[in-house]
């Protein structure tokens, strides 16, 4: 299958190797139904094995392979070329978390660690005997995209504070506790209203939304 | 305590990092790519009751049982733990009822035939001509999480976690392997590291690896396709419910139903081809199964690469054994020092690790007993604790 000829512009870095991250360009040919990861995939194997990113299941469960497309934030496994209508593509890391190298972050989710969310699947409400994982898979795509994220602070992010949200749903007990994070210095008080979370969100966590509701509930 | 080196990031690796580090070894570990890039993370997520092995691959079959039970204990957060469903939809399948009852009564593997009233009314996705079904104890493993489980517990036990690291060599005296020759590609550097055994965990890549070290192992590197949905179409795993074949599987998971599979053979394990003719099949067949799969719309459709057991064993790759093999090199090829795991599958990375780190006891002189049964893992997250 032939396809259309599109330039790969990849933020490299390397620390102390590459370093500062400067972009490079690869050229590969992409037939219709590729995605970006496949692309990467292809690259890695055909022109550079060194190229690194994180990548796992290829259906957007994950979350591993979260970057920045042509400045949006975006799963590369379901991101499909053809879609960016672009010839050139551009990729770089998520921002907020420390780089491992080119694409790869490290996923330090101190944050919604502190949440404690006890356990990862949901109760369903119309089947109380059937459990499902929660929606959000903990790509880090919100949290690189917030505006508010990024100047230093100790935002915990929107990520943490919709994980937050739900536990109080779910956990009506630990709701003092809870709101007492939500509503502490490194909470809600930071948050822009920007609504990128929600824009860049790939599983539908809406996490703009949550955080509305957590106002409500600590009455801003 | 003796270094332990393991080569592959996977499944196998991290439940054998988590094994030999709970018996008090030094481990460290090697993985080319991001952990868990390999076969394990793409797998559909389906936990094993057993039953689709239980007439023609018994011990698989027997082996899946017993590490259901013990998965759903010892990580029950990354597990939906909800069964699943062998449906029959023609009077072939309502034959092959009594056959798979029996056969799961011999290898102990519950099972419980229900009539079509009842399976439509548990699932009512369900074709509405369903003929009977037979409800087991399926689950939907979280197919990235469940693996950094057993990284995070391994890490806070010490295990030394080394992702973006191709072994590009394995090093030999006469006779003996030493260690391993590794390429950080984070920091564009190639070191040697010394290791008493160095364990061979690669899956599908087995093959590549174990040349590294002049050995031949017998892996058939066979990728099957798998097609993601949008909507949750089921509670419960549904299989079809008649002798393993190609779309016959359907995985709900999260907000998604996982479609599979399909079966074809590769040498090359990291070539990435994926038949579009087998969407459009595993599509139809499944739809057979519960017919609104037909109408949702595809979210994803990627491949991934079972490391078979054997090569050229059998003409129906259905019917290769699911097995896995622990091959100690001093016996097979007289080199000692390397060890490779093969074969096997998801729901059995557990077994694997055992029967592994038990073999390297043998090997050491060691006699520590095995506790992951029912050692209970570290929350995921907690892998990100501390820097690699």
């Amino acid at each position: 299958m032939k396809g259309k000829k599109i330039i790969f512009r990849i933020l490299r870095y390397k620390p102390s190797v590459i370093d500062p991250p400067r972009f490079q360009d690869f050229e590969m040919s992409v037939t219709d139904t590729m995605s970006v990861l496949e692309c990467l995939e292809e690259i890695r194997k055909e022109q550079d094995s060194t190229l690194i990113y994180r990548k796992s299941c290829h259906h957007a469960s994950c979350g591993t392979c979260a970057c920045i497309i042509n400045g949006k934030e975006r799963l590369a496994c379901i991101t499909k070329v053809a879609d960016l209508d672009n010839h050139i593509v551009t990729l770089e890391p998520l921002r907020g978390f420390r780089c491992e190298g080119d694409l790869a972050v490290s996923e330090d989710w101190s944050p919604l660690r502190n949440v404690d969310r006890g356990k990862a699947t949901d109760g369903r409400d119309d089947q109380k005997s059937a459990t499902r994982f929660e929606d959000c898979i903990e790509c880090g795509a919100c949290l690189s995209a917030c505006p508010a994220a990024h100047g230093g602070n100790t935002f915990m992010g929107p990520a943490a504070l919709a994980a937050i949200h739900n536990e109080i749903e779910k956990s009506p007990d630990k709701r003092e506790s809870l709101l007492s994070l939500a509503g502490g210095p490194d909470g809600e008080k930071w948050c822009e209203r920007a609504l990128d979370c929600s824009r860049v969100c790939p599983s539908g966590v809406y996490p703009a939304r949550h955080i509305a509701e957590l106002r409500k509930l600590l009455g801003r | 305590m003796e270094h332990i080196i393991i080569i592959g990031g996977g499944g196998t690796g991290a439940a054998l990092a988590h094994d030999l580090s709970l018996r008090e070894f030094r481990v460290s570990l090697y993985e080319k790519g991001g952990l868990v890039s390999g076969t394990t993370g793409r797998h559909h997520g389906l936990l094993h009751s057993g039953a689709r092995y239980a007439v023609h691959d018994p011990k698989a079959a027997m082996e899946c049982a017993r590490e259901n039970a013990i998965l759903r204990t010892i990580a029950p957060d990354v597990i939906e733990q909800n069964g699943g469903l062998f449906v029959a939809i023609d009077d072939s399948d309502v034959e092959y009822a009594r056959i798979l009852i029996d056969h799961c009564r011999q290898c102990e593997v519950p099972a419980k035939e229900i009539d079509a009233v009842l399976a439509l009314s548990m699932e009512p996705a369900l074709n509405p001509n369903v003929k009977c079904a037979i409800e087991v104890s399926d689950a939907t493993i979280n197919a990235w999480r469940l693996p950094l489980q057993f990284f995070a517990t391994a890490r806070a036990r010490g295990a030394e976690i080394h992702p973006f690291s191709e072994v590009t060599g394995i090093n030999t005296g006469t006779g003996i392997v030493t260690g391993v020759r590794v390429f950080d590609h984070k920091k564009h550097r190639e070191s040697d590291v010394s290791g008493d055994i160095v364990v061979n965990a690669t899956g599908a890549w087995a093959g590549a690896v174990s040349l590294m070290a002049g050995i031949s192992l017998p892996i058939n590197p066979a990728p099957g396709a798998m097609v993601a949905v949008h909507e949750r179409l089921t509670d419960r795993i549904i299989n079809r419910l008649h002798s393993p074949g190609e779309g016959d599987i359907i995985v709900p998971q999260r907000n998604l139903t996982i479609l599979g599979t399909s079966i074809w053979q590769k040498d090359d394990p990291d070539s990435y081809d994926l038949p579009r003719e087998h969407i459009h099949r595993l599509i139809d067949l499944c739809s057979e199964m519960v017919p609104s799969v037909r109408d949702t719309t595809v979210h994803s459709a990627w491949s991934a690469v079972r490391p078979l057991l054997g090569k050229g064993e059998t003409d129906n790759l259905w019917q290769a054994s699911r097995d896995f093999r622990c091959f100690d090199h001093y016996t097979t090829d007289n080199i000692e020092g390397i060890i490779s795991v093969i074969g096997g599958k998801a729901t059995t990375m557990r077994a694997m690790a055992e029967e592994t780190a038990d073999l390297i006891c043998t090997k050491t002189g060691r006699n520590i007993a095995c506790r992951t049964n029912t050692e209970k893992l570290l929350n995921y997250r907690l892998f990100y604790k501390d820097p690699l």
